[in-house]
């Protein structure tokens, strides 16, 4: 069953009356071509400014009828699982309720769930398969823009599958942001701070991340998206253009795809596909691509990791059930669990500790600099990073749940960002006893079996590090300082990081 | 606003009748008289996913049309008549009402207005 926009836009008015230390409803400053309103929703609890954000958008594509839905029911669970403690429950996959409530207390969880308003109401009202919004293409007999080839990204350059005749049901529209209804998202990514964005369409089971209008490369930095003419009406030019992927971003979209993925396939054993874009076909001015290439296009802006999800399988020869199934229950628990592993991906356990407890970031950038720097460049450091990723989430619950573990986790914080600012300074015997103390704190208090296991992989060096530099902690743990290779010869590299500082990234 | 909801024809071919109440899923094949390899990038047509990666689309009677005068073979799998979805398919004010009231139960709310309320009209 499905809700109309009414219905949608009631329950979270009605969530933000009720919750409103949980929930925000804020009307986009852009009505959709009909005049209806477009709606935001907020969800965070706690204090703290200056948040990690991510943002759900759905129902783009008026016919992909679930996701909207699924984004509105992921509120309540939000909600009631926050408020009653209890676990949220999806098939085969829990969320426990301290995953939840490390989610609302660390991050702004921004959700736009029904990005065309109009569209859905044709749908409901006079076409089951209507895709776009409600433009009146002036000189024509045609209506409607395909609003996920609106943004500006490669607008206007046409595929199989971007259209710039007002006739085509993937019409590109009259210029980038034309229409309001895509000028919403452009709005949200310029007044929060967003740095996780999802967008959910339908069908065939996939998790999708950049690139989407060419080939994905990570060797030749020369080849931009930013040299690429626009606005065309014609194909990619030049025809061969790949297009390149930061090594390190990579890496990111891949590993977040695939933990979605997992949290997908324990609902019901399904296996979405995690891919580029393009492996589904190309597209031009689309949301997931246009959030991450804003900080490429424009260095000043955030960089927002931009994905997208397309639910539910395949009904071959059924296109209106594949798009709106007669139940969509599954996909959409399916939908909600690939939802809440992007948002449980956007915690940043040192983030939240240095930035919302301690107030600054000195110690972010510090810590950051040296993951970036340092354990980025190896294979064991990647590992590293990966397992502090995997049970940052657990672990952060647990902290803030006790107010002497929070203490002595932000003054350790502030300690270790002291060392690591200077290769040569000396961990002592104290230094140990106090990481090994709050290490074993944590170890009694979770309940996973594989945390612990990854809490005591950690312990190990830890005990050995008495006496030691940093940089000598560093090489037993990630192997020699690697320094870039000079294409030319010349004078030795100066000692320090091997990169300026201002190339290091922000998460 | 143009009247139709089941355009997609080219101007000037509102005169189709019943060919602009239907669509059609399709695949499209590049035949014998496609030329080039950039077939695919000029297709402008509503694309589908397809699991086995075939070209999937939705198309109009004047899709059709279009691609089989640029030369390429567009085989129909099935044809689906342009109208609303099954209103069984759509939650009534009350059923949502009713699924906020059970989910809302027991927890502590702000004041607002009493049950859920009337769903606002866009």
């Amino acid at each position: 069953m499905y809700r109309r926009v009414a219905q949608l836009d009631s329950v979270m008015g009605l969530l933000a009356t009720f919750f409103p230390q949980l929930c925000t409803r804020i009307q986009l400053p852009n009505s959709s071509i009909l005049g209806r309103p477009v709606y935001a929703f907020r969800m965070r609890a706690g204090s703290g400014s200056n948040r990690r954000g991510v943002l759900l958008v759905g129902g783009m594509h008026a016919r992909e009828l679930m996701n909207p839905d699924a984004i509105v029911e992921l509120q309540l669970d939000l909600v009631t699982s926050y408020l009653n403690g209890t676990d949220l429950v999806l098939g085969g996959r829990t969320w426990s309720a301290l995953d939840i409530k490390v989610m609302l207390e660390t991050l702004d969880i921004w959700m736009l769930p029904c990005a065309n308003p109009d569209g859905r109401e044709v749908v409901m009202d006079g076409d089951d398969l209507w895709r776009q919004n409600r433009r009146d293409n002036p000189g024509t007999p045609c209506d409607g823009v395909d609003l996920n080839r609106n943004l500006d990204f490669v607008w206007g350059v046409t595929t199989s599958a971007t259209s710039c005749n007002p006739c085509h049901n993937t019409y590109v529209g009259s210029g980038p942001f034309s229409e309001p209804e895509a000028l919403n998202i452009k709005y949200l990514c310029d007044t929060h701070r967003i740095d996780v964005f999802v967008d959910v369409h339908s069908f065939s089971e996939l998790v999708l991340y950049p690139w989407g209008h060419a080939p994905t490369q990570t060797t030749d930095p020369s080849q931009r998206f930013t040299s690429l003419a626009t606005g065309t009406c014609a194909p990619l030019n030049p025809p061969g253009h790949q297009e390149y992927l930061l090594p390190r971003d990579q890496l990111r979209f891949r590993t977040v795809a695939q933990r979605i993925v997992d949290a997908i396939r324990a609902v019901r054993n399904h296996s979405y596909t995690p891919e580029p874009g393009r492996a589904l076909y190309a597209t031009t001015g689309t949301s997931s691509d246009y959030v991450y290439s804003r900080h490429i296009a424009n260095p000043t802006l955030h960089k927002t990791y931009g994905f997208a999800f397309e639910t539910g399988p395949q009904i071959v020869g059924d296109l209106p059930n594949s798009f709106h199934p007669a139940d969509p229950s599954a996909i959409k628990r399916e939908a909600k669990s690939g939802m809440l592993a992007l948002i449980q991906q956007s915690i940043c356990a040192i983030e939240f500790i240095g930035a919302t407890l301690l107030g600054g970031t000195t110690e972010v950038q510090a810590i950051r600099g040296v993951r970036d720097e340092r354990f980025a460049t190896t294979a064991a450091g990647r590992g590293l990073i990966a397992l502090f990723e995997r049970i940052q989430t657990p672990l952060l619950g647990v902290i803030l749940a006790d107010e002497s573990l929070t203490r002595e986790a932000m003054s350790l914080l502030e300690r270790a960002s002291k060392l690591i600012g200077n290769d040569r300074a000396i961990v002592s015997d104290r230094d140990v006893r106090r990481g090994l103390a709050l290490l074993d704190s944590l170890a009694d208090r979770v309940t996973s079996r594989s945390v612990r296991r990854d809490l005591a992989t950690v312990r190990k060096p830890l005990t050995k590090a008495s006496g030691k530099s940093i940089r000598r902690i560093l090489e037993d743990l990630i192997g020699p300082h690697r320094r870039r290779a000079r294409k030319t010869p010349g004078p030795k590299p100066p000692k320090g990081p091997s990169r300026p500082s201002s190339a290091r990234r922000r998460r | 606003m143009a009247e139709s909801q089941a355009q997609h024809g080219s101007p000037g071919r509102d005169d189709r009748g019943p060919a602009r109440k239907v669509r059609f899923e399709a695949t499209i094949h590049p035949g014998r008289k496609a030329r080039g390899a950039n077939w695919i990038d000029e297709l402008n047509v509503d694309r589908v996913p397809d699991s086995k990666g075939l070209i999937r689309a939705l198309l109009t009677a004047d899709d059709c049309v279009r691609l089989l005068d640029q030369g390429l073979e567009v085989r129909l799998h099935s044809a689906h008549p342009i109208r609303p979805l099954d209103p069984r398919l759509i939650e009534t004010d009350e059923s949502v009402r009713r699924w906020l009231d059970e989910r809302l139960q027991g927890i502590d709310r702000a004041p607002g207005p009493k049950g859920s309320g009337e769903p606002e009209r866009g």
